[in-house]
C-alpha cells in the first residue's frame, strides 16, 4: 500500500516535472539568430533590426527603437554584403538582393517576413532602400546573437 | 493688335500646359512632403514571450590585450532581474580575471593596459573563458552610464576584451 502510494506519488512529480517542461518550451516560441544596429547619416538612420525564427521556422525580420528619413518607394530589403555605406548604389551595381515589403513606416517597430530558403549567411545586411533613386537610407549589418 | 494678345494668351496656356505637368512629375518624384509627415506604426513582437527574460541591451566583445570575441547581453527576467549573459564567448585564460562594467567613454578604454584607477561596477571572477555564462547585476547599476563591459585581468591591470552595450 505504501509502495504503491510513493510510486504514485513518484509518478506524479515526473509527470509534472516533464509537465511543466512542455509549458516553458511552449512559451519559447521565437529564437533570436541575429541582430545589429543602423546606420546612416546622410538620412539619418536608426534602431536595431533583428532576425527570428518562430516555432513552425518561419523568419521574421523585426526592427526596433527604429527611425529613418521618409520619402518615396522606400523598401526594406536583406542584400548579398557584409554592410552598405550611405547612399550606396547596389542594386545599380547588381548586388544580390532580397525583397522583404515597403517600409511600413519610417518611425517604430515593425515585422517583416523573410522569405523561407534565405540564406542568411549570404544576406547579411538590411538595407532601408529607396528604389526610386537608388538610394541607401541606412544599413544593418547582421551578426548572430 | 488683338492677335498680339491673343498670342500672349496661348503662350501662358502653353506655359500652364507644359508647367503643370512637369511640376505634378516632380512633386510624384520627391514627395517633399514627406520631409515634415511622418509615418509611425507600433507592431507587437510576432511572438508573445512576455515571461521569458527580455533582452535589454546587447553588443559584440571585442579583443584588446588579448583574442577576445562573443556576445554580450543584459536580460532582465519576469522578476524584475537583471543578468548579463555571455555567449559563444572565447577569451584567453589567465590569473584573477574578472567580468566588470565600466563606463563606455572612459579613457582607460583605449589602453590594454590600465593605468590608473578603472571606474568600475563588479559582476564577478569570470566562471569559464570559453561558453555561454550569467552574471547577476547589482539591482542599483545604471546601464546608461555603465554600458561597456570589460573582462578584466586585476592581477595585471589587462583590458583582455570589451564589449560595447547598445539599445535591443
Amino acid at each position: 500500500m505504501i509502495h504503491n502510494v510513493k510510486r504514485v506519488l513518484a509518478l506524479a512529480a515526473l509527470a509534472l516535472t516533464f509537465g511543466l517542461q512542455a509549458a516553458v518550451h511552449a512559451q519559447d516560441t521565437a529564437k533570436t539568430l541575429e541582430t545589429g544596429t543602423f546606420h546612416g547619416k546622410v538620412h539619418s538612420t536608426s534602431g536595431r533590426a533583428t532576425i527570428y525564427q518562430e516555432q513552425g521556422g518561419k523568419l521574421v525580420l523585426r526592427l526596433t527603437n527604429f527611425k529613418t528619413s521618409n520619402g518615396p518607394d522606400v523598401h526594406v530589403i536583406l542584400i548579398a554584403a557584409k554592410d552598405a555605406d550611405d547612399d550606396a548604389n547596389f542594386l545599380k551595381s547588381s548586388t544580390e538582393r532580397v525583397e522583404l515589403g515597403k517600409l511600413k513606416g519610417n518611425e517604430g517597430d515593425q515585422n517583416y517576413e523573410v522569405p523561407t530558403g534565405t540564406d542568411l549567411t549570404k544576406f547579411q545586411t538590411v538595407s532601408i532602400y529607396c528604389e526610386r533613386f537608388n538610394a541607401n537610407f541606412g544599413a544593418a549589418p547582421l551578426e548572430k546573437f | 493688335m488683338s492677335t498680339h494678345i491673343g498670342s500672349l494668351l496661348s503662350r501662358r496656356k502653353w506655359i500652364l500646359a507644359v508647367s503643370g505637368p512637369v511640376l505634378i512629375a516632380a512633386w510624384w518624384a520627391f514627395r517633399p512632403e514627406k520631409l515634415w509627415i511622418n509615418q509611425k506604426v507600433s507592431e507587437a513582437a510576432p511572438f508573445a514571450s512576455s515571461s521569458d527574460p527580455q533582452p535589454l541591451y546587447t553588443g559584440r566583445l571585442e579583443g584588446k590585450a588579448h583574442p577576445t570575441s562573443g556576445r554580450a547581453t543584459v536580460y532582465r527576467s519576469s522578476d524584475g532581474l537583471q543578468y548579463l549573459r555571455l555567449t559563444d564567448f572565447s577569451t584567453s585564460n589567465g590569473p584573477d580575471v574578472h567580468v566588470v562594467l565600466v563606463r563606455g567613454d572612459d579613457k582607460t578604454l583605449t589602453q590594454e593596459i590600465v593605468t590608473g584607477q578603472l571606474d568600475n561596477v563588479e559582476l564577478g571572477v569570470l566562471k569559464g573563458n570559453q561558453g555561454e555564462q550569467n552574471y547577476d547585476l547589482p539591482a542599483s547599476v545604471d546601464l546608461k552610464k555603465y554600458n561597456a563591459v570589460v573582462i578584466y585581468c586585476e592581477r595585471f591591470h589587462a583590458v583582455f576584451g570589451v564589449a560595447r552595450l547598445e539599445q535591443f
